[in-house]
């Protein structure tokens, strides 16, 4: 009777701890986040139960280990056992793992049904991993836009006091609505990238050449973090996601604004650019866009990532730059940026490039120009 | 034969009582319980595919 109680009171702590020391690891960083979608309280809970299921095994395990080894040892007088094979105890050894990992299976498979129904979604958001930056399209809305760290570059070098959201923040965020279901469709146009965010339970690689899916449906309004989990190259950790949640109403407001921002920027298209206008949109697209690897200076990494102050093939043959520009080089790490960037960007940066770092050709790229060459 | 398939049983499970193992070790042929682990495995994998189905059902 009284080890009962024993037992029931040293469970009952155990329980309460449980309680109180997760909230501390969860301050401490040293679990994984409860999230705010169902699905991640899901996986939070069965990582949770796993967790002390295995701490209990390990409890028993190497309890009975030391009992033994303490209460059965030679100063004692106690003598070796000398058998050899005891079917009843091995098939209990075997069976005992066999219950405990079906177990373990059943909740975990439902949660996985669960979050690989990706079906009845009321958005659709493709999400494209670049090296190294994040594409995402509202299909459906012609609402495209590039995602890129926004870290100061300073604070990089250490030559600045590092923020808060120290390489965790971008340019512009991933916007969803709330309490709505979002179907997340994600590819590469280059290596395999991994879409990451913690707080939703998210972590699904981006292969090229493969559309995955993946869905959320989040609960609080707020500012979800996440990285690239897939080892992808140079920049492979300043390629951050950054997800802001807001209210259906705010979200239709901001979608309708993007919508009316992404015709005005059609309509720019047709308008006759100056160069100084040009150059002020062009050296944020660069920075954004550009800088990762031909460096803000124009000086590149060479032999991978060539220099452009001073390129004199570039310089000497516009339609040279243009195309290498609107289509990539094969072979190389340099994409396209036909489809991923409008018109006036594209002329924007194009003109930055030849009239940046000394570059002065003078030369200005209209964007009605480039809207000509990407509807041949 | 069916001494075979209980041993084939036994080693999926991975006990085996140790009289039993001499046994299979000087009576039985190699061949025979080779051609009834493979023949047990598949219909292992099939009745797995089986309960998937009627559980995605």
């Amino acid at each position: 009777m009284r080890k009962w109680h024993v037992w029931m009171t040293a469970g009952t702590l155990l329980l309460s701890g449980e309680l109180s020391l997760n909230g501390k690891l969860q301050a401490a960083g040293w679990n994984m986040p409860v999230g705010v979608t169902d699905i991640s309280r899901e996986v939070h809970s069965l990582h949770m139960t796993i967790f002390w299921i295995c701490v209990v095994i390990g409890v028993v395990v190497f309890g009975a280990m030391f009992y033994s080894l303490f209460r059965y040892r030679r100063s004692k007088g106690a003598q070796a056992a000398k058998f050899h094979e005891h079917t009843t105890v091995e098939v209990i050894w075997t069976a005992i793992p066999l219950l405990i990992l079906i177990g373990m299976a059943v909740p975990a498979t439902a949660t996985l049904k669960k979050m690989y129904d990706a079906s009845e979604a009321d958005l659709d958001v493709m999400i494209t991993g670049q090296q190294w930056r994040w594409q995402y399209s509202y299909l459906g809305e012609d609402v495209n836009f590039i995602s890129s760290l926004a870290t100061p570059r300073e604070q990089i070098s250490g030559d600045q006091e590092r923020g808060e959201n120290y390489l965790l923040e971008v340019d512009q965020p991933l916007v969803l609505p709330v309490g709505k279901k979002v179907r997340l469709l994600m590819t590469s146009d280059d290596v395999i990238h991994s879409w990451w965010v913690p707080e939703l339970a998210v972590k699904q690689d981006a292969i090229p050449g493969f559309v995955n899916e993946n869905w959320v449906r989040i609960n609080e309004p707020g500012i979800y973090r996440g990285q690239c989990a897939e080892l992808c190259g140079k920049d492979h950790g300043f390629m951050p996601v950054v997800v802001q949640a807001m209210e259906e109403e705010e979200f239709d407001a901001w979608l309708a604004e993007r919508k009316s921002a992404a015709s005005e920027e059609a309509a720019g298209a047709d308008r006759e650019w100056k160069l100084d206008e040009l150059m002020e949109r062009g050296e944020q697209v660069y920075g954004s866009i550009c800088a990762a690897c031909h460096q803000p200076n124009g000086a590149g990494l060479p032999p991978t990532f060539p220099a452009l102050a001073g390129n004199q093939a570039l310089l000497d043959d516009r339609e040279h730059h243009l195309d290498t520009v609107l289509n990539g080089v094969a072979g190389t790490p340099m994409p396209g940026f036909r489809t991923t960037l409008s018109p006036v960007e594209l002329a924007a940066v194009i003109t930055y490039e030849r009239n940046a770092w000394g570059n002065d050709t003078g030369d200005v790229v209209q964007p009605s120009e480039i809207a000509e060459q990407l509807a041949e | 034969m069916w001494n075979t398939v209980k041993s084939v049983l036994a080693a999926f499970f991975g006990v085996q009582r140790e009289s039993r193992r001499r046994q299979d070790f000087t009576s039985g042929k190699p061949i025979s319980f080779i051609l009834v682990g493979i023949l047990m495995g598949i219909l292992f994998v099939v009745v797995l595919i089986f309960i998937a189905m009627q559980a995605a059902k």
